[in-house]
């Protein structure tokens, strides 16, 4: 069998397309498999009820690398972000707070809760930007690794330590709070205001299997000053015409450098001889030869199911199983025949256009939260909105909209297991409708069609395992040179000319790009390919 | 206008005697005020009634570091080590697990519900092992300086590195993993009987704002768990009263009932003190051994300290959240699930990690919990002179209690709780009321008014990742000495402290003399 392929790539992702780009760019001949119909994987945008344009998973950009954008020129393949500025929270007694990017109109709202935290509003914005000077570089390149014995990494990180140094005293000690803080008890030391408190907590648990009071959560609040930090404006935002449009620049630009994609072509499983991938079998038995393989997919089911644990050390088997995913939360979107209205602010205008928080107060969420510690969705769920047709007409027929709802506290393991989802999945469908009827009394009728995706679908549905949509838990643990196995953080495997580059690696999910783009940059780097 | 000589410790409890031992014994003149009538604070005597005594409102969990308090001479002065008992995990309806340190004593009793975690057990004590010479190395001394300056300073930081260096790397980056995780998703990885992974969890977040599901509470089992020492002869009081011996002999002066009211601050230095009675006394060190809070916030006059510094002191959490149940017994505390077996250390809760975590949500409400966790020694075991001949005392430490509970701990409230517990132990113990004598309830309240502690935190500071080393109790007091001269922080609230070990004002005291 001839070896037509440099690299072959599990998973159309936007971080296997991104590393696939990358190695193309290089001159590598590479074949990006993906087990669905389309590309994206949970970066998809599709038209679930006709007319309707669903951004099904992942619904907005946080934080795409700048330099990707710039070296994979996605501009001109189609990548169109709109801004998402506002941030809007109903409370239950008619009151609301709308938060903008205009700094004095912001602090006016905020004032009516409290003049003081109004004054403070500003002032934890510059803070928080100062603090994510040591996200930036942490995110950009590969994790260092402190318990490291060779020389030149010992010398890296030394270098880090005097950069640290460097930043002053205050500086590194609000990192250190960051990271160990909840982002209730960080929030507090600035603000008094349950009210504000509340919605801008929820940044800190989104995708985690915790609570806004547990510890580990403040350091999150960090990525929503990066885009300050990026000097572009719209690290946060909407892709036009769904999110599934930033896979398809990628591809685009992809296919353009030479990669090759093929769409509906499940592997089975990692080919392999004495210690080393050779390539990959499909589910129809054909086997693709490549002097290297590149998971997309995350790291249970790169090495439990692609790879098998029969071909792996069994202590690093044990390592893997113990990489927590946990998916904690559920996705519901609906086709509104038209605009829904707040009770508490009716008709349109901008607190639609923007992000719309349910998270009225810090006991309500820790309620969701417990909820889901013993096994069952919140009953009265944290939800974060959007209405992209709002911003973006062409996702939806003229007049008509979609509505994004995340959704969390959903374990993925309820009490009576994960099997029962389905017999479940309308009933948390109906949990989160009839919560959001409260803010929006007429939203009911409007509704042309739902649908809900749990946990559980979305590792039927996308490949996530328990349904977790980082690849594995964001927690302290499971970060920098720990992810997602001590040893292996920096995208190769025990298995010889195996690589990872999806969000189970360093620095982690969102729709980022940075572990597909330093994959491929770790891979070409030791002449993997 | 009096003469406190070179220094005033303000509190007699294990810290103030510590650091005052510790300073008499370089020479310095001393004087020691404490609020109270008696020595010993949270580590004191109590009788709480009539002919029924408790050794200390705090259990003894084997942190006294020997080699810490080696030069105070506290064994001259008749402070003696025993072996500790082992814990028994009690479960309503099962054997229950009698759980020793040594893995091999332990393996039967675990055996008995998991072989598999029999064997886990005593992998995860050589784990535990393994990271002794790093934990006993970080709480016996000082936290290493943020921004070293001096030759020295950078010398304290590479021993740390170089401990951690001898590790090995395997071993360094499961420490790094493990560190920050939460007790329950540690446990769990070792062990499968969830007696097991709660009894093992609950020491790791008794008196902390957490549960055994959040972030950061592994950190805390490590620091408990990895240097274990032996139980102090006759419980903590032994040791205020080898610290108070120890004190005395050197030459220092214990004032009680000497409540002191102001710390003189004179140009950013400490002069002396200011007594409840408007006496007021010089010395050229203050050590202050009560909670930071109250040291820098309540004993300083407001608008002394620069606001940045004020801000710190306030941030730090002082939530209590466990109270104090003491029983007087007319026998012993017997157990269905081991008729005639007599346990000085008993671990109630209700068998799982997630029953811990639901007492623990209570409080998140500011509710104490329904079914409470109870950490149980009864001290007449090792001391039947605590109690009439034949009688008992019960000792509880119960989580979780908010010291702000919703509505105020109203008597009706009090008499809850008491009964939350009693029902709770006699789940276990069906003799219980028939051999109750008296009882008394101190909550988180209570106990912040008769130790004049704030929020009713038993460790002077809530244990949290970030309340820890180099910010404890506030970055600029994280090495003892305040942003004031001559004023330094020696309470369980500074970095060493938090249990019965004394070692906090014995590394203040240094931090004075250096």
């Amino acid at each position: 069998m001839s070896r037509r392929y440099d690299a072959i790539v599990v998973g159309a992702g936007h971080n296997g397309l991104i590393c696939a780009a990358y190695l193309a760019r290089a001159g590598r001949k590479v074949l990006v498999v993906e087990r669905r119909h389309q590309v994206g994987g949970a970066t998809t945008t599709e038209e679930l009820y006709p007319g309707f344009k669903f951004s099904c998973c992942s619904y907005v950009v946080s934080l795409l690398r700048p330099w990707i954008i710039r070296d994979l020129d996605l501009p001109r393949h189609g990548y169109e972000v709109l801004p998402l500025e506002q941030t809007f929270t109903p409370f239950p007694d008619g009151r609301h707070l709308l938060r903008d990017a205009d700094p004095e109109r912001s602090k006016r709202a905020i004032a009516k809760f409290s003049p003081r935290d109004s004054e403070v509003y500003k002032q934890f914005g510059a803070k928080m930007a100062e603090l994510g000077r040591l996200v930036k570089p942490m995110i950009d390149g590969p994790a260092p690794d402190p318990a490291s014995r060779s020389p030149f990494e010992l010398l890296r990180l030394a270098r880090f330590a005097r950069h640290l140094r460097g930043q002053g005293e205050e500086w590194l000690i609000g990192n250190v709070k960051m990271m160990t803080m909840s982002a209730v008890d960080f929030l507090s030391e600035w603000f008094e205001c349950e009210e504000l408190i509340a919605p801008m907590a929820v940044s800190g648990i989104i995708g985690t299997f915790l609570g806004v009071r547990s510890p580990g959560t403040a350091y999150v609040l960090l990525h929503h000053y990066m885009g300050e930090i990026d000097g572009s404006f719209r690290a946060w935002g909407l892709p036009k015409g769904g999110t599934g449009t930033v896979a398809e620049a990628i591809a685009r630009a992809a296919r353009e450098l030479g990669v090759e994609i093929r769409l509906s072509a499940p592997v089975a499983r990692v080919a392999s001889r004495s210690g080393r991938a050779t390539g990959v079998v499909l589910e129809d038995g054909e086997e693709i030869a490549a002097r290297a393989v590149v998971s997309g997919v995350d790291p249970h089911r790169t090495f439990l199911r692609l790879v098998g644990e029969e071909n792996l050390d069994p202590e690093f088997v044990r390592q893997v199983k113990r990489f927590k995913m946990r998916g904690s939360s559920g996705k519901v979107n609906l086709a509104l025949d038209a605009l829904p209205e707040f009770a508490c602010l009716p008709g349109p205008g901008p607190h639609l256009r923007g992000d719309i928080t349910i998270a009225p107060s810090i006991d309500y969420l820790e309620r969701a939260y417990d909820d889901a510690k013993y096994g069952a969705f919140s009953e009265k769920p944290f939800m974060d909105i959007v209405i992209p047709s709002v911003t973006d007409p062409t996702v939806a027929p003229p007049g008509k909209h979609t509505m994004s709802i995340f959704v969390q506290y959903a374990p993925y393991n309820l009490k009576e297991g994960a099997a029962d989802w389905p017999n479940q999945r309308e009933a948390f469908g109906d949990a989160v409708v009839d919560t959001l009827a409260e803010y929006m009394p007429g939203l009911k009728s409007r509704i042309l069609y739902r649908q809900v995706l749990t946990p559980w679908d979305l590792e039927q549905i996308y490949g996530l395992t328990e349904g977790n949509i980082f690849h594995g838990e964001l927690s302290l643990e499971q970060l920098a040179f720990l992810r997602p196995v001590a040893g292996w953080s920096r995208y190769a495997t025990p298995i010889e000319d195996l690589w990872m580059c999806a969000s189970g690696t360093h620095p982690g999910g969102g729709i980022m790009g940075a572990p597909g783009a330093l994959c491929a940059r770790t891979m070409l780097g030791r002449r993997a390919v | 206008m009096g003469a406190g000589g070179d220094a005033i410790v303000i509190g007699a409890g294990q810290n103030g005697l510590a650091a005052a031992a510790r300073l008499a014994a370089a020479g310095w003149q001393v004087l020691v005020l404490e609020r109270r009538d008696e020595v010993g604070g949270l580590a004191g005597a109590s009788e709480f009634h009539p002919g029924y005594r408790v050794p200390g409102v705090l259990h003894d969990e084997g942190r006294v570091e020997p080699r810490l308090v080696a030069a105070l001479g506290l064994e001259r002065h008749g402070l003696a080590f025993r072996a500790a008992p082992p814990v028994f995990l009690a479960e309503a309806d099962g054997r229950g697990i009698l759980l020793d340190r040594d893995p091999e004593k332990a393996a039967g009793e675990i055996g008995g519900y998991s072989g598999r975690d029999a064997d886990s057990y005593a992998r995860y004590r050589a784990f535990l092992a393994k990271l002794r010479p790093l934990v006993e190395d970080l709480t016996t001394t000082p936290p290493p300086p943020l921004s070293p300056t001096t030759a020295g300073h950078f010398w304290e930081i590479a021993r740390k590195g170089l401990r951690l260096w001898r590790l090995g790397r395997r071993d360094t980056l499961e420490l790094l993993r493990v560190a920050p995780m939460c007790v329950a998703d540690f446990l769990n990885e070792w062990f499968e009987t969830p007696l097991v992974v709660a009894g093992l969890a609950a020491p790791a977040v008794i008196a902390s704002w957490a549960g055994p599901w959040s972030a950061g509470t592994n950190t805390n089992l490590l620091l408990g768990e990895a240097a274990p020492g032996r139980w102090l002869d006759g419980g903590p009081v032994a040791l205020v009263a080898a610290l108070e011996r120890a004190a005395r002999g050197g030459g220092a002066t214990i004032r009680t009932g000497a409540e002191v009211a102001r710390i003189r601050v004179e140009g950013n230095r400490a002069t002396g003190v200011t007594l409840a009675s408007g006496e007021t006394l010089d010395a050229t060190a203050v050590i202050a051994t009560c909670d930071p809070r109250r040291a820098m916030l309540e004993l300083i006059a407001p608008g002394t300290l620069p606001i940045r510094i004020e801000r710190e002191f306030r941030r730090i959490r002082m939530r209590g959240t466990a109270a104090k149940v003491h029983l007087a017994l007319s026998g012993p505390l017997e157990l269905a699930a081991r008729p005639g077996e007599l346990f000085e250390h008993i671990r109630i809760g209700g068998g799982h990690v997630d029953d811990l975590e639901r007492a623990f949500d209570a409080v998140k409400y500011r509710q104490f919990s329904a079914v409470p966790h109870l950490e149980i020694v009864v001290p007449t075991v090792a001391d039947p002179t605590l109690a009439p001949p034949g009688h008992h005392v019960v000792s509880i430490i119960v989580s979780y209690a908010p010291h702000d509970v919703a509505g105020g701990w109203t008597e009706v409230r009090h008499a809850a709780l008491l009964e939350a517990v009693l029902a709770t132990v006699e789940r276990h113990a069906p003799d219980l009321r028939r051999r109750l004598v008296a009882s008394e309830l101190l909550t988180p309240a209570d106990l912040a008014a008769r130790f004049a502690l704030t929020g009713g935190q038993l460790h002077h500071g809530e244990p949290a990742l970030d309340q820890m080393l180099v910010l404890r109790p506030a970055p600029s007091a994280a090495r003892y000495a305040t942003s004031v001269g001559g004023l330094f922080l020696g309470g369980s609230g500074s970095h060493g402290g938090g249990g019965v070990n004394c070692a906090a004002g014995v590394l203040a005291a240094q931090a004075a003399l250096s």
